[in-house]
């Protein structure tokens, strides 16, 4: 017998052993398919125990129970809203007309685009000529205290509260007999922006409160950051800051007294950063001293659908 | 060395072997942020031509940081293999390539190589490899270690499992512990980050995760992602158990000292876990790494990324350490800006760890203002996994409340391996099958239960 009559033999053979007719028979008929049992991502009224005991210790989401090895629909649902949520305040521009509608000086940086913001954070760190010369002949300057309001990674989040916060914080600041700089808004703005522009109107210390990289189901998060003596070169160890500032983690207002008390403090210190010493103020910090406990925040459904 | 090519009559010179190295690098945004990308397609092609008739002993002569300038380019220099140095040191990059595809160039012939290749070497042939390319080889690479279970086994996939919490409240850790490991994830680490880095702390989550391993007999290892320093406190002075000691590692001496650490304090925290480590051994180190560390300090010499991060593995390798990942998508859209260049980093950064000896895992991952979909992510899952990935990461749907990025889900680890019919360590899985959790591989009556661990 020649190899190749051999080669077809085995080739028959295998053919039968594999069903002759259809290599795959088609699939016996099932009866109606009921509905799972309802799985859904946990209210107060459906979720596990294990859940329900969780929660009282973390937002992380546990107890959601699986199909397959995979999330229940619900589940998918609500972790895509959460996942929407942030990626619309990374998208969101901040309007060019914010910040003078609302009554502040319109700053911008070196930036173009939104994309190149994302790509080039050194040019979010410096202020485009138009902006420098504005800042130099419309500012307050000598002045104890420059905050500067900031798009940062959530313009949804600056739009939110920032002028809470600001407001908050300029109050302080001035019940404490500090000077305040001009109220201000920079779009595409990088957190360094504010050594360049604490320099320019030669405040002593520079905050500058913008929206922080949001996590999931969170894009309304504001950050401050200070520095005392800013100028071009300070580095991050010269800062000091603050974050999670919104309804749910600290409350502007709440915020807002928090870091004028940090304010005081690089003032009468003259220096900021690791150098500065926190001690003494831990009580009136709170978590600003970085020290202080803090409960879960809550974890809020987001996808309903009315049936 | 002319480094010269010609494409359709045009000339492509280049004064550097750096330059070429940085050149022939797929697009990535850190390489154009730090200014040493290829201008074009055309460009990048000519530069891997060059790149290709380069030999190994012309590599070892150009590392991209100088010897005189640099304390891990002299540790590399020092301590290579001189004998599978000799073997490999006449091959240019591309035949180097294509020696590692040969189907004859099995994964102990790639092992008798492996301490005679510098983190250039590494580097320079990843560049030439596609992404099937990368993953062809790294699958063949054989990295087996041993803490309290046996990791990177053919046919094995494990993860690191990572209970942050954004205040290191220990109940919250225990919480979302006890549910990861009732769903098969864990055997690689349990590694915490914590929020505060204090020898207290570090202390303080050390003892309850040791304590729910002893409770409920998890064959595994736990760690605290505080800096060295704090570990080596945490260790000598509070005498706390410790299974593996971690630290980031960066690819120049300069940015190490960012990192505040150096070769030397290293040596001394290897040396106390070698008398103190809790854990059997022979392996009790954890090293993280990523793409474009070294530039985000400033301190990447003009060398492009994939280069500093193989000089991160040329650090680790003198630690013969349990555990080494990359993290990915961590570092931002700067560095990294699309689900493509993320997807492709973790294949190179799995491929060149692998290649010098190390036990690769990869956190794939994406910050929320990166270009990358969560489809994406899912896929780069399974690529890892058929790349023979040692580990990924596993959280609660994949989302760190304390570090705000989307990782690998507790899900997802049992999804992959039904996918690609791996398990966990054999130490791990056993333990796995007695608990109920699961049955044959499968998930068993108590999958998904975190009632089942106590």
């Amino acid at each position: 017998m020649s190899a190749l009559s051999r080669t077809r033999e085995l080739v028959a053979a295998l053919r039968h052993e594999l069903g002759a007719q259809d290599p795959l028979p088609p699939a016996p008929p099932l009866p109606k398919v009921e509905p799972p049992p309802v799985r859904v991502f946990p209210t107060r009224r459906t979720e596990s125990r294990y859940a329900q005991a969780a929660s009282a210790h973390t937002t992380a989401l546990l107890g959601i129970g699986h199909v397959g090895t995979r999330y229940a629909t619900d589940v998918v649902l609500q972790f895509q809203a959460e996942l929407a949520v942030a990626h619309e305040a990374v998208g969101t521009e901040l309007p060019d007309d914010w910040a003078a509608r609302n009554g502040l000086l319109p700053l911008r940086t070196r930036v173009a685009d939104h994309r190149e913001f994302l790509l080039r954070p050194d040019l979010g760190r410096r202020l485009d000529d138009a902006s420098l010369a504005r800042l130099r002949s419309d500012a307050r300057r000598g002045v104890d205290v420059q905050p500067i309001l900031a798009d940062g990674l959530s313009a949804v989040a600056c739009m939110g509260s920032g002028l809470a916060l600001l407001e908050a914080y300029t109050r302080e600041l001035e019940a404490r007999g500090l000077t305040v700089g001009t109220p201000m808004c920079a779009k595409f703005a990088r957190v360094w922006l504010e050594d360049e522009i604490g320099e320019a109107v030669g405040a002593k210390v520079a905050a500058i409160l913008l929206g922080e990289r949001p996590g999931l189901g969170t894009g309304d998060g504001l950050s401050a950051y200070l520095v005392f003596g800013p100028r071009v070169g300070k580095t991050d160890g010269d800062r000091n800051m603050m974050s999670n500032i919104h309804a749910r983690g600290t409350p502007p207002e709440q915020a807002g007294r928090r870091l004028a008390v940090l304010t005081r403090a690089m003032l009468d210190q003259g220096t900021s950063g690791v150098a500065l010493d926190l001690a003494n103020l831990a009580a009136e910090l709170g978590e600003a001293a970085g020290t202080a406990y803090r409960a879960p925040q809550k974890r809020v459904r987001l996808v309903e659908v009315e049936r | 060395m002319a480094l010269r090519a010609t494409i359709r009559g045009r000339t492509y010179r280049f004064e550097s072997i750096k330059e070429v190295l940085a050149k022939a690098n797929p697009p990535k945004s850190g390489d154009a942020l730090a200014g040493i990308a290829a201008r074009d397609a055309v460009e990048r092609v000519a530069a891997r031509a060059v790149l290709s008739e380069l030999t190994l002993a012309q590599l070892r002569q150009n590392p991209v940081v100088p010897y005189e300038e640099d304390e891990l380019t002299r540790l590399v220099e020092d301590t290579l293999d001189d004998q599978a140095y000799r073997a490999v040191q006449d091959l240019t990059v591309g035949q180097l390539r294509e020696w590692l595809l040969e189907t004859g160039t099995t994964g102990a012939r790639i092992r008798a190589i492996s301490p005679g290749l510098t983190p250039e070497m590494a580097a320079a042939v990843c560049k030439l490899m596609s992404n099937m390319d990368l993953m062809v080889v790294g699958r063949k690479c054989e990295v087996v270690v041993r803490a309290n279970n046996t990791l990177g086994l053919p046919g094995r996939m494990s993860s690191r499992l990572q209970p942050n919490h954004p205040t290191d409240d220990v109940e919250g850790i225990l919480y979302s512990t006890r549910e990861g490991l009732s769903y098969g994830c864990g055997d690689a680490v349990i590694g915490v980050n914590p929020a505060t880095d204090t020898a207290e702390s570090t202390a303080e989550i050390l003892r309850a995760l040791h304590d729910l391993m002893r409770r409920n007999g998890v064959p595994t290892q736990h760690c605290v992602l505080s800096h060295i320093t704090v570990q080596m406190r945490a260790l000598s002075e509070l005498r706390s158990p410790m299974d593996l000691m971690f630290q980031s590692l960066a690819g120049s001496e300069k940015a190490n000292t960012a990192f505040g650490i150096s070769v030397g304090l290293v040596d001394e925290a290897y040396a106390m876990m070698r008398e103190l480590a809790t854990t059997r051994g022979p392996n009790r180190m954890y090293f993280e790494t990523g793409q474009g560390s070294a530039l985000s300090s400033d301190a990447h010499h003009g060398a492009d990324q994939v280069t500093m991060e193989a000089r991160c593995y040329g650090f680790a390798r003198r630690y013969k350490p349990f555990l080494v990942n990359t993290v990915v998508g961590f570092i931002g859209p700067e560095y990294l800006e699309t689900g493509s260049q993320i997807t492709r980093a973790g294949l190179e950064d799995h491929f060149m760890g692998k290649l010098l000896g190390l036990p690769m895992g990869c956190d794939a991952c994406f910050t929320y203002h990166s270009a990358m979909s969560q489809d994406e992510l899912e896929s780069l899952k399974v690529l890892l996994g058929a790349a023979g990935c040692a580990y990924l990461m596993s959280l609660p749907v994949g989302d760190d409340i304390m570090l705000n990025y989307q990782s690998t889900s507790f899900h997802d680890i049992p999804s992959v391996r039904g996918l690609l019919e791996s398990r966990p360590t054999p130490e791990f899985d056993a333990w796995l099958e007695a608990a109920g959790i699961m049955r044959d591989g499968r998930p068993g009556p108590r999958f998904g239960d975190a009632e089942a661990i106590r």
